[in-house]
Order: C-alpha cells, then structure tokens, then sequence
C-alpha cells in the first residue's frame, strides 16, 4: 500500500527494458500457441509445405474420438493420484525437514537424488526394476500385494506405476518447497499455541497448515502443470499401453503427430491443452492474487 | 512485517553466497525454534524413514546392476549380494560418446539459463517499477502462459524451427524452452523485486543515477535470491527435457543427455547394466553440482515456492 | 544471426538512455544466443561438395555398411558420410527430419508403406530407368525381394540389408529335457504348451509391451489360416478386407492361446527392446520365441554359449483346414536404400553409385561374415562362411522357396494406420477387445 501512497516519478524505467523479454516470449511461446488452433484446421502430414486450412474435420473428429475421451480421464485421473500421493508426503517430509539440522546434511543427499535425475533417466531406471523376470518387482512384487511383478497386465496398475514414478520423482522438490514454507512460520506463532495447551495434531492444523497456504497453492499448481508434461515417463515406461490404457492426452498427441503423422488432428488434441493450461493459468492467477501489485510477503 | 523485524526466519538475500557468519546464525535460529516444534515430529519421522527406504532401496539396486556383468545381472536376483564387481559397464558408456551429450545439455542448460535471466530480469524491472498500464498489460501476458507446459505445443514450434532452418541444432531446443520458462521466471523475479525498499530507488535516483546502475547495482544485486532461483529453475527444465530434443534434433553432434540415454536402449540392446550404467553416469555431473552448490541449488528451488 | 545482432543495435542509436539499456539486454541475449549457435555448430549448410548424408539404422548390422561407405569415398570425389540413427524410434526421426532442409539424401527404409508418403510427395529418386539401363545390377538381387522395394510399379528401394524372415526360435535343452520335438503341426504346438506349463516353463517368450512382436503371430496365424491374400487386399487400400472371417478366426486364436498360458502369466509387462523376452529363452525359462531372423545374431552376441549349442529354429506350423502355403513366410524381406529427390545432377549419380556398393561381392562377403543372409542371388554359396551357416542356409531356403512373402504390417502399412494396429493388437493380446470387436476396430482403421 506504502508504494502507491509515495508514487514518485524519480528513478521509474521506461517499458523498453521488457521489450526483449516480450519479443522471445511472443515469438516463441504466444506465436506457436496461436500456430497450433491454425494447425488444428487443417490437414498436414508434417512434410512438405506450409499447411492450408481444410476445414473442422479434425475438431469433429475430436468430440467423438474415445481414444481421446479416455485420454482426458486419464490425464485428470493421473493429475489427481498424483496430487493426491504427492501432497501429504511432501508435506509431511517437508515440514520434518525443515528441523533437523544434523540429519539433514546426511540424507538430504538420498532423499533429494531423484530430484537430480532426468525423467528419462528415471523411467529408464524404473523401466528395469518393474521387469516382471529380471527386475526389483520380481522379488519384491509378492510383499507388496503384486504377485507376478506383472505391473502393466491392466490400466489400473500400470496408472499406478506411472504415478507411482512420477511422484518418486518430483516428492523431493515438493519437499523442498514446504521445507522453504516451514521455516517461514515464526516459532513465536508455536510457543503462544503451546501456552494456550494445543497439542502436537492441533498446531499442525491451526498453525502450520493456514500459515503454508501460499506453498500448498504453489506446489499443488506446480503439479498440476507437471502432470500434463509426464510424457516422458509414460514413453518410456508403458508407451501408453497396456492398449491406451495409460495414454494420456499428452502422449496421444505424441503418438498422433510424430508416430502417425496427423499433424492437423494432433494439433487439435494440443489446442485443448493449451485452452486447459491457460484456464487453470487463470485460475491460479486469481487464487494467488498474482497480479495484485504487491510485496510477497505481505500478509505473512 | 518487514525483514527487519524477524531476521532469524527468512533467510536474507544474501546468505546463499554471502560469508559464513549469517549462515551460522541463521542456523541457530532454526534450532532454536525446533525446540518448541520437535513435538509433532514424529508422524513426520516415520514418512521420512518409510521414503528413505522407497527412495534408497532402488537407488542400491541401480548401482549394484551396474557393477555387474550382463550375465550375473540376469542370474542373480536383483536385491542378491554384491560380488565379482566390475566397472566395464561404465567403461563401455563413457567409450562411447557420453562426453558429446554431456558438453550439449551443458551448453543448453547454461544457454537456457543465461537467456531466462537476462529476460525476466528486463521484464521483471519493468513490471515492478514502470507504474504505466501497458506494463501491467506485460505481467499479465505473462501470466497466462504459467501453466502451458511447451510439449503442448511442439508441433507448430516443430513447424517453427523447420522454417526458421533450425532443425538438427542446439538453438531449437534451447530457444523455446527458454520461452516456455519466461512465465513462472517473471513471476518469481517479480515477486523478489518487489522487496526493495522504495527509498532505496529514491535515493539512488537523486543522486543521479542511470537507470542501467539502479538496475545493475541496485536491482539486481537485491535481487539475487530470485535470480538464483530463476536461474535453477531455468536449468532444470532444460537439463530435463526431452520431447523438444526428441523431435528437433537427430544428430550425433547435437545429441543431448536425456536423448542420449533414450537411444542407448536401442544401442546396448541387452545390455541392461550398461544402460543403467549411463543413468548413474548421467546423474554424476548434477550430483556434484549438488555437492559443490547445494545450499544456492536448495535455497533456489525453495524460492520457487514462493513466500 | 546476423540480424539478431543488428536490430537491437539500430535502436541503441537512438541514443536515449532508456534504448540503450534496452540495446544492452537485448545484445547481451543475441550474444549468448551467437555464443551457443557457435557452439553447436548452427543450422547445416548445405554445398554442392558436401558429402552425401546416408542413414542407417543402427544395430550389430552396421558394420557392413561403415566399410562400403568407406571403399566407396576410397574412388569416389563426392564422399559418403554415415549417419548411425539409434534404432528406437528410427522411423519416426527419419520422418521428421525429411519434413526439414535437414533430410537425409540417403536413407535406410523398410519399403512399402515407410516411404510411401515419400512417394506421393515426389520426394524420392525413381529407380526404375537405372535398374532397366544396370541390368547386371538389377539381376543382382532376388527378384521377389528387389519387387518388395516397388511403389505403384516403380523401384524406389534397394536391397541393403539380409533378409529378415520371422521364424519359431527353441530352447533345445528345455526341449531335450522335457523329452519333446519342436512342432510341425497346430496340434503339437498346442501339446507342446500344455507339456511346458507342466514342466513349469513359459511355453512362448512374448514382449507384451512391444506391440510389434505380438504383431509377428497375428501376421502368420493370418497367413495360415485365410492365406496371404488377405493381407494384400488390405495393404491395397482395402479396409473392409478386415472383415475377412480368417481375421475373425485369427483374433480368436491368439485368445485361446493367451487362455491356454501360452505366453505365460505376465508376458503383459515384458520388454523386448532392454532384450527381457531374449533373455527368457537363453535363460530356460521360455521354450520359443517366435521372432525376426536377427533374434540368432542378438542371441550369438549376447548369450554366445546359447546361440552355439542350445539355439533351435524351425518354421511357422500350419493350421488345420488353412488355406495359407504352409511355405510362406512373414517379416521384413529386406531393408532397402532410398535417394532423396533434392539430389541433383553430379550429386544424383554418386548416390546412385553408392547404391550400387550394395551388389558389389565385398559387400556381401561383409554381410554373410557379420551373420546376415543377403538377398542377392549369388549368396548361396558364399553362406559357406557364414559364422553359422546351417542357420543361414535355412534362412536363405525358407525365403527363397517361399511362395509369398508378405512384409511386416507396420512397415506395409502407413503410419497413419500402423500406429492404431498395433495399440489394437495389444489389446486383444490383452483380452481388453474381443474378437469381435477387434475386427471391428481393424476395420474402422483409416
């Protein structure tokens, strides 16, 4: 509030210093989302020259395509396990973490190499530890209620294990976001709750969580945006499969337009992405208050 | 509420590289404030011991896989015993042209990371400090390209590159992941920019200053926490990426890591030792990063979260 | 690049502060961006005395075609370069890259449908008037073989590769020790499964998460049971051929062998390509292994021991009452050379010399010593010194005496098609479509 009550003119940049910033990102990013809705009018093979428009076929094509309906469930299905597996567990490592000093130095290693690693790596990994045969899965598989090893036989498991990976993946950065979070909160907020005789259960409830509200907004976005781009995992891991079991919107669009060469009807696929993406972009701009021209650490 | 009423909490903007002594205290301070948390500790604990196990027990295994032959990978169970090592597995990889791939996602992640700082750095100044309304106009623009992942639209920036005579080279992966990190970059510098002290700008500019020294000497000097995190988060995502490579590059000289190890699958065939072999190796150089730089890596990514 | 630089610095003339800073941004971007273009070695450039880019497929094979390359720039003044593409996803990068300045000039295919997008956009040298006017060259190679390279009766393909017939691959120790023979008919196989459940061994190795390996049963069941007919209706744009009752009849018996255990209880979850299907039979824990003719170099180079000793093959059985030849034969008949049609004048005839290496006697001495079985007319007796000329000889033979030789779908077909049959093919391995319904969505491919 301080900032506009002293509007100054002294020392105010012109608009120029975001111009190069606004050129890269319009012809970039703004330019291919535009490029792709025109994309999604015609028909293309990816050779040859520019695509004309030929018309709404693959917009038809698109609404009664069960291949893509079952995509959008998946997609939704794998953003919401993924949330779901993600959240609670970061959160609770997060929160641990941001204590204990000693351990911390020692195992932060282990904890935070997944981190570290590529999705490809980690899929590749993961890839060879769920052979049914030869893997980690074949010995453990029994203790763990998978009697074969044999993870991709349905869409439920093999959901599963994509999920599964991704989090094993992405918990440590979550981890380190509500690590970040935690030692934010003011000690001063526990020792008053402490006084007041709130236990161990209730501090996490009337302290710890209201005051983390901002990451749990951050991380939960995070992952959501991270669920659309699981790509590589589900590439490696299944290739969408078993049948279009784990085909997901983002690798139908793939397998569309670089394994089937429908470039215009991938293109329309990748059109209702880029109109989900920027409504849940929205949305999040409005939650977060994003735009509202003030200090970020305000209203801590 | 400002940082200067409770310094201990907030790790001020210039720990990550400052000198030793505010990191002592900040660590003192964290300890301190444990005392009065420690109690609700323990569901917190055991999530912690159960992951070391979900996150170590494969990570052993991956490193056992590669100490072995193909044979005794095949014969031995996967959680048998170590025995009869063997390092030829790494040996096999780094024969073969890991160093080519490494030295390009080295250059693309670098690249990436330059280009998304020097931008937002632009945008963000301009965002935060030019009160007229085509910059809000900026920051929202930008905003709503937060969350549009690039692989939505890798068939027009596919079309894109071809036309631009990009195809096969480092450029067209680093170019639009670069935009793609812009958004979230923007939002996070600006969050950081908006930190600094309106005197402060007052006095510099009284004193005369150019706008490039308040950028350069104040701005950004200030800024740094955010810098730092923009920069990390740029690097991540170039060092992560794969679709963009995958579709817009072919050759052995512009082969970055991650489509690397994807095409050592068809090259070692079944070999799973030494592909798993190239998965470590591909984990080493980011490791060490880690070792050597991991308080400004954790503090960057924490900076992600926003405050 | 070049204006990258200009633009912002045009501005900085301006000579306010402000554009100037903004100059500097935007000079410190293009600088890194001159700095990494410099690095990668930028976009190619393409001269007229650049070397002729060839593609190939990257595998064991590769060898034969790095020493062509090589006596070929010995006499040549237009030099060959060799590009080795990892072989995962082969098709699709080469797919890509010809949609750019980039493509290739000479490339590695599989005929049929993996060019035939190629074709319709003039992007390939006919061959047709070289082989009519190098009648040697063309007499060269089996004829059935050099007519798989065909596209609307024009040769746009040459032989390059051996011949890569799909056979039944054994495990003779696991036979030997359940005191079997390999089958000759549709009876045995199915004793023969029964026989191993008992013995507790996969009676068929089965790469579930690689859809074209599944493929290869359907593709022989088809041929057995309604013959190769079939297939060529629908490979001739056909697609209520999928009607055919003998597809029907082929989708119901990959279900009863999937309900028999014929590929085990968890083939869902094995890979081919990290070789875990190769594996099960070298190890004994599979009998077959009904796989391409390369299956006896991965095994030799993988598991020598094995492929030396206990590595069996034999045909495909018939079907009772089947009206396919029980001689025919699926799989990839070859791999073929293709030349890119924005080669021109001196350019065109080098590629089209290089071309030629492939008929040359080294190059097929080359092949049969890196145990391929090559489609020239010639080979038969340079198989002598094949690294395992019984298996070669009778890889030679079962392509040579077949009366049909239909090419692997997913190459014959375009992608646009391929891509949904194998997802369909997985799910009715899977029991996630019925018969019915599988010939149904067969039929619904387009």
């Amino acid at each position: 509030m301080k900032h506009v009550a002293t509007t100054s003119r002294v020392g105010r940049p012109g608009i120029a210093w975001a111009v190069p910033g606004v050129l890269f990102f319009a012809l970039f990013a703004v330019g291919p989302m535009l490029l792709v809705v025109y994309l999604s009018f015609t028909t293309w093979d990816g050779l040859g020259s520019f695509p004309s428009v030929s018309g709404t076929d693959n917009w038809e094509r698109l609404f009664d395509d069960p291949t893509m309906r079952q995509a959008v469930k998946l997609s939704i299905i794998l953003t919401a396990a993924s949330w779901l597996i993600q959240t609670p567990i970061s959160l609770l490592l997060g929160v641990w973490s941001a204590g204990r000093q000693k351990n911390r130095a020692v195992l932060s290693a282990i904890f935070f190499l997944p981190l570290l690693a590529s999705s490809v790596a980690l899929a590749l990994l993961w890839k060879s530890l769920l052979d049914p045969n030869f893997g980690l899965i074949a010995e453990i598989g029994p203790w763990i209620g998978i009697e074969n090893g044999n993870v991709f036989a349905d869409g439920t498991s093999a959901m599963a294990a994509v999920a599964f990976v991704a989090s094993w993946q992405f918990i440590p950065f979550h981890t380190l976001l509500y690590q970040g979070g935690a030692r934010q909160i003011p000690k001063s907020f526990y020792e008053a709750a402490s006084l007041d005789g709130a236990g161990t259960v209730r501090q996490f409830f009337t302290i710890t969580l209201p005051q983390l509200r901002n990451t749990v907004i951050t991380s939960s976005v995070l992952m959501v945006v991270g669920a659309l781009t699981f790509f590589d995992t589900v590439l490696i891991l299944t290739e969408g499969g078993p049948g279009t079991d784990t085909t997901i919107v983002p690798y139908l669009m793939y397998e569309t337009g670089f394994q089937a060469y429908d470039m215009g009807y991938a293109s329309a696929i990748a059109t209702t992405l880029v109109i989900v993406a920027t409504a849940i972009s929205l949305l999040m701009v409005r939650i977060s208050g994003f735009t509202a021209m003030r200090s970020t650490r305000e209203g801590m | 509420m400002k940082t200067a009423t409770r310094p201990d909490h907030r790790p001020s903007p210039s720990a990550p590289s400052g000198p030793p002594a505010p990191q002592v205290r900040n660590d003192r301070g964290v300890r301190g404030r444990l005392r009065g948390v420690r109690k609700w500790n323990i569901p917190a604990g055991v999530a912690a011991l159960l992951w070391l196990v979900v996150v170590g027990l494969p990570l052993y295994v991956l490193v056992l896989a590669t100490l072995r032959t193909n044979e005794a990978y095949y014969d031995k169970g996967a959680l048998s015993l170590p025995g009869g090592l063997t390092l030829d597995n790494y040996r096999k990889v780094l024969e073969g042209d890991f160093f080519t791939y490494l030295l390009n996602t080295a250059i693309v992640t670098a690249a990436t990371a330059a280009i998304v700082i020097v931008l937002s750095v632009g945008v963000g100044y301009t965002v935060v400090r030019t009160l007229s309304r085509t910059s809000q106009r900026v920051f929202q623009f930008f905003l709503l390209g937060l969350a549009i992942p690039a692989q939505a639209v890798i068939v027009p920036v596919y079309l894109l590159i071809t036309e631009m005579q990009l195809y096969d080279s480092l450029l067209a992966i680093i170019l639009p992941i670069s935009a793609f990190c812009l958004p979230v970059c923007v939002l996070i510098l600006a969050g950081t920019m908006r930190d600094i002290e309106e005197e402060m700008y007052e006095s510099m500019a009284l004193e005369g200053a150019s706008q490039t020294r308040i950028l350069l000497q104040l701005v950004v000097p200030l800024s740094r926490g955010g810098i730092s995190t923009v920069g990390v988060y740029a690097a991540l995502q170039a060092w992560n990426n794969f679709l963009f490579p995958l579709i817009l590059t072919q050759s052995r000289d512009t082969k970055v890591l991650t489509l690397g190890l994807y095409d050592y699958v068809g090259q070692f065939r079944v070999d799973i030792p030494a592909l798993l072999a190239a998965v470590v190796l591909s984990i080493v150089p980011i490791f060490v990063v880690y070792l050597f730089a991991r308080r400004q890596l954790i503090n960057g990514l924490m900076g992600a979260g926003g405050r | 690049m070049r204006t990258a630089v200009q633009g912002p610095a045009r501005g900085g003339r301006k000579g306010t502060r402000r554009h100037r800073a903004a100059a500097l941004t935007a000079t410190a971007l293009a600088a890194s961006l001159v700095l990494t273009a410099c690095g990668s070695g930028g976009p190619g450039e393409e001269s007229s005395d650049a070397a002729l880019e060839v593609w190939v497929y990257q595998d064991a094979s590769v060898t034969v075609q790095q020493a062509a390359v090589e006596r070929f720039n010995e006499k040549s003044d237009i030099k060959a370069e060799l590009v080795e593409v990892p072989g995962q996803n082969y098709q699709d990068k080469m797919r890509s890259a010809m949609g750019t300045p980039n493509a290739p000039d000479i490339f590695f295919n599989w005929g049929g449908g993996s060019i035939a997008n190629f074709v319709e956009k003039d992007m390939l040298v006919d061959l047709t008037p070289e082989l009519k006017k190098d009648t040697e060259f063309r007499d060269s190679f089996i004829p059935a073989i050099l007519n798989e390279g065909k596209i609307d009766d024009k040769y746009y393909g040459i032989p390059m590769r051996g011949m890569q017939p799909v056979m039944l691959f054994y495990n003779k120790k696991v036979f030997k020790e359940a005191g079997v023979e390999p089958p000759k008919t549709w009876d045995d196989l199915l004793d023969l499964v029964d026989t191993f459940k008992k013995e507790g061994v996969t009676p068929f190795a089965l790469a579930g998460t690689t859809p074209w390996t599944e493929l290869m049963w359907v593709e022989y069941l088809l041929d057995r049971i309604g013959g190769a007919e079939v297939f060529d209706r629908i490979r001739g744009g056909d697609s209520s051929a999928w009607g055919d009752p003998a597809v029907l009849e082929t989708a119901r018996t990959i279900q009863d062998l999937v309900d028999r255990g014929a590929f085990g209880n968890k083939y869902q979850s094995v890979d081919y390509d990290s070789g875990a299907a190769s594996t099960l039979l070298a190890k004994d824990k599979a009998a077959m292994f009904l796989m391409g003719s390369w299956e006896y170099s991965t095994q030799q180079s993988n598991n020598p021991d094995f492929a030396k000793s206990d590595l069996g093959w034999t045909t495909f059985p018939a079907m009772p009452d089947g009206k396919g030849d029980p001689r025919n034969v699926v799989g990839n008949p070859t791999n073929y050379w293709s030349v890119n049609s924005s080669l021109k004048g001196e350019r065109r005839e080098a590629a089209i010399e290089f071309l030629k290496t492939t008929a040359e006697e080294a190059y097929v001495k080359d092949m049969v010593e890196n145990g391929e079985v090559p489609a020239t007319t010639d080979a038969e007796e340079q198989l002598a010194s094949h690294p395992a000329p019984d298996f070669a000889l009778s890889a030679y033979d079962l392509a040579l005496d077949a009366p049909s030789y239909t090419l692997s779908w997913d190459q014959a077909l375009p992608a646009q098609q391929a891509s949904p049959m194998l997802t369909n093919i997985q799910k009715l391995f899977n029991k996630q479509l019925d018969p019915e319904k599988f010939v149904d969505a067969m039929k619904a491919l387009k």
